[in-house]
């Protein structure tokens, strides 16, 4: 977790130079390989920083919270990504799990991805707690699905997203076997990886991602950790946070409040 | 839709990799395993194997050719494949597959070249018209069949064969490196998985060749030479123990670390992988033909040949299926139980017509024999005129043709 | 040298496809890729404007119906945008002028998904067992005792 640290420790002045992990410097030199390749093949000449008007994407790095304990499982953030991103029936950007437990058992549900909201339910044990739990792509740093992709259809971005280019995606599917999240999926009308891109498309013009903006308890909270100020970025800061996963060291930029055991 | 028992993630009901990508490491097991028997032959200096030498590199040969083909009929875009090479992302064990499959196929390629290019000259030298510019032209315009020029040749093998084994090694170590490398999924993400898929690879491609070696013989009238077979099946013998050990092993240690994901894997070897895991690839696929080949290998004094070709081509039989479920199991396993460890979804059928079917799965599997008959054709696998041996007592078991 | 003339001829070969393959390739590569790394950088801009936003936000329905969003805003509801009941803007909304009547669902199913006391929802939040609930009987609009936009307890 020392990125995290990295990231949380000062309010970084905007286009702070990261400092070079160990870690990084064998993954940037194994991407070198790449890299070389392109720069032979007469390399392009940079671009301009410019991803949309009047955004430049080195000013954000973007981080996402869920507090657990306020999730009412409505699921109306399933229902807002559907109709935000034309995700295809029967697949998820976002879903949220149910979760009823006991010491002795416990019982995970989440049908249609909380998209019509949870049905009263029948245990055969006892439950002692009950909570819901949001998921999605976690927007990891160290993230193994870009690191699996053959062509480079998936990356990660200068802001902190990763999203996958449907246009040199060849359609493998090893992306998706290499999520621990279960994030991604085959899209059936593109045959392209899909998955969360923290609404970009709405991001890079001001606006929160459509799960967040119709969050009607304030669960999920998108934030700047560039911005120093940010709530988000003071909860992560300051708060007891945890990722899902942690032991496959995968640096999930989705932070979780009150995460239970149970939940993987 | 599939039916869950426990949870799933909802993404996780889905079997991306198919009945393809059980094809992908089958045929190429192939290509490495038939490899590994020249490479006896030529750099080991196993005499026995003489007589599989060259059909084992054109068995590889032609397995090598469509190798590719099950990976394109899955991808969801089959005309970017090239992308994998204009902007190969060397991060991706999937990304070097360029680089390995040209590599091995140049050497592959050479190495059958240098094998024939003495039968392709003097083929050429006696054949007319588009014949011979054919045959010209595979010989690159030299006619160079001096001994010096042969012993060139020659040369060239050895050190191709030499370059050949672990590029052939490592064409399938790196698939099983493509599902090892997976720390998302438990019954994937294991070191073992590299070498597990080399020997299993090992084993498909000599037993292959026990079926092939005897057909081909008897389709040429050829006796079959009783130490080809019997080295044959020693070998076959040592990599199934090995492989077995290794497939054995990696459960067993998931069991006994009590690793997080056993209780789920428990469950998917005891439900849904109950016929193809337990059943076929352990007791049918692995036991029984370890014990057939025991016989074969421990009472070669007392056999028979004709009951030791049969033992050997029905364990060898059993061992294409065990490969093949090997591989089954493993793919299609691994999609099976999702990554929230709380669920498995329902066994999988693959659609029988359709571009991931099991047709084209037959025809995949069919098309190698064509492409081998089509290479006899063109260079005669077996020699024009061997030596004229006593003919041997006949070996009237009828081999069962495995396509 | 003389008797592995057929060796050079055979690399030559080699090489000459080894060189076809490497010229063949740089014209495939596209132009942004590995401008900030081992991707196509021009995808970043084409996800940034992939489509434009659904959601407009609740500010954005104020911009007509600014009585009701005051109500909406005074009341228990005020933390429940507009869109999570009704529809995204879009539905309605098409380059600043109303496209399209705004869904309206009055069904017990929408309150129930929040209210509807199920395994699950945090113990503090209102939640209503049927059964126990006056007149309540599955099928009858909540709305019609309680008001959506301001409800009372």
């Amino acid at each position: 977790m020392d990125e995290t640290e990295s990231d949380a420790r000062a309010p970084a002045p905007p286009p702070a130079p990261e400092p070079v992990g160990r870690r990084e410097f064998l993954a940037n030199a194994l991407r070198l390989g790449g890299g070389v390749l392109v720069f032979l093949s007469g390399a392009p000449a940079l671009g301009e920083d410019h991803v949309a008007e009047g955004y430049d994407w080195t000013q954000h790095r973007y981080a996402y919270l869920i507090d657990t304990e306020k999730c009412i499982g409505c699921g109306s953030c399933v229902r807002a990504c559907k109709a935000e991103n034309g995700v295809p029936d029967g697949f998820f950007r976002t879903w949220v799990e149910r979760y009823v437990v006991s010491p002795e058992a416990s019982h995970v549900d989440s049908p249609k991805g909380g998209l019509d909201g949870f049905p009263p339910i029948q245990t055969p044990f006892t439950p002692t707690k009950s909570f819901f739990v949001p998921k999605m792509c976690n927007h990891c740093k160290e993230t193994p699905c870009v690191q699996v992709c053959p062509v480079g259809a998936s990356y990660r971005t200068q802001d902190g997203l990763v999203l996958v280019d449907a246009e040199r995606c060849i359609g493998c599917g090893y992306c998706v076997q290499a999520c621990p999240y279960g994030s991604r999926f085959l899209s059936p009308t593109t045959h392209t990886a899909e998955k969360c891109t923290w609404c970009y498309h709405r991001v890079t013009k001001g606006l929160k991602p459509a799960c967040v903006e119709v969050c009607p308890t304030a669960t999920r909270q998108f934030g700047d950790m560039r911005r120093e100020d940010d709530p988000v970025r003071l909860a992560i800061a300051h708060g007891r946070v945890s990722v899902l996963q942690p032991h496959l060291l995968t640096e999930p930029q989705c932070f979780y409040l009150g995460l239970d055991k149970e939940v993987r | 839709m599939p039916e869950i028992s426990g949870y799933a993630f909802p993404n996780d009901v889905h079997v991306h990799w198919s009945l393809m990508i059980v094809m992908y490491p089958y045929i190429t097991g192939f290509v490495a395993g038939a490899f590994i028997v020249t490479a006896l032959y030529h750099l080991f200096g196993k005499k026995e194997f003489e007589p599989v030498a060259r059909l084992a590199l054109a068995t590889s040969f032609c397995f090598m050719a469509i190798a590719t083909f099950p990976l394109n009929l899955h991808l969801g875009h089959a005309e970017r494949a090239f992308n994998v090479v204009v902007t190969p992302h060397f991060s991706s064990a999937m990304a070097g597959f360029g680089l390995l499959y040209s590599g091995y196929f140049v050497i592959l390629l050479l190495e059958v070249w240098f094998v024939y290019r003495r039968e392709i000259i003097e083929t050429a030298r006696r054949s007319r018209g588009v014949k011979r510019a054919f045959y010209a032209a595979l010989a690159l315009g030299t006619y160079d069949t001096s001994p010096e020029a042969l012993e060139v040749d020659h040369r060239a093998v050895k050190l191709l064969s030499a370059f050949g084994l672990p590029a052939a090694c490592m064409l399938h170590g790196y698939v099983g490196f493509i599902f090892g490398g997976i720390k998302a999924n438990p019954w994937w993400s294991t070191p073992l998985m590299p070498v597990i898929f080399l020997l299993s690879a090992a084993v498909s491609g000599i037993a292959l060749l026990v079926l092939l070696y005897q057909v081909t013989a008897k389709l040429g009238r050829r006796p079959i030479e009783r130490e080809t077979v019997q080295a044959m099946a020693r070998w076959l013998w040592f990599f199934l123990i090995l492989t077995v050990t290794l497939e054995l092993l990696e459960i067993v240690l998931l069991a006994y670390e009590n690793s997080d994901a056993w209780h789920i894997i428990s469950q998917l070897l005891t439900t849904r992988l109950e016929f193809s895991f337990i059943s076929v690839q352990m007791i049918g696929g692995s036991l029984v033909p370890f014990i057939l080949l025991a016989i074969v290998v421990t009472m070669n004094a007392y056999l028979h040949d004709r009951v030791r070709n049969t033992l050997a081509s029905v364990a060898s039989l059993l061992l294409l299926v065990q490969v093949f479920s090997m591989r089954w199991n493993v793919v299609i396993g691994g999609q099976l139980l999702s990554k929230s460890f709380r669920g498995l979804r329902s066994g999988y059928q693959p659609s029988l017509f359709g571009r991931e079917g099991v047709i084209v799965a037959i025809a995949l599997f069919v098309l190698p024999f064509v492409l081998l008959w089509v290479f006899d054709r063109v260079l005669p696998i077996e020699r024009a005129a061997p030596p004229a041996e006593p003919s041997r007592e006949p070996a009237a078991e009828p081999a069962r043709r495995t396509a | 040298m003389e008797s592995a003339r057929h060796v050079f001829r055979v690399l030559f070969l080699l090489l000459v496809v080894v060189v076809i393959f490497s010229v063949g390739r740089t014209f495939l590569v596209p132009k942004s890729y590995g401008a900030y790394g081992p991707y196509r950088f021009d995808n970043v801009a084409e996800q940034a404007a992939v489509r434009p936003p659904q959601h407009g936000g609740s500010a954005s329905c104020g911009a007509c119906h600014a009585e009701r969003l005051k109500a909406v805003t005074a009341g228990a509801h005020r933390k429940v945008g507009c869109e999570v009941c009704h529809a995204p803007l879009a539905r309605h909304v098409r380059d600043g002028a109303r496209s399209a009547p705004m869904p309206v669902d009055r069904s017990f199913t929408l309150c129930a998904r929040c209210h509807r006391r199920i395994e699950g929802r945090p113990a503090a939040f209102p939640q209503i067992v049927l059964a126990q609930h006056q007149g309540g009987v599955e099928g009858t609009a909540c709305i019609d005792c309680h008001e959506p936009h301001s409800p009372k307890l």
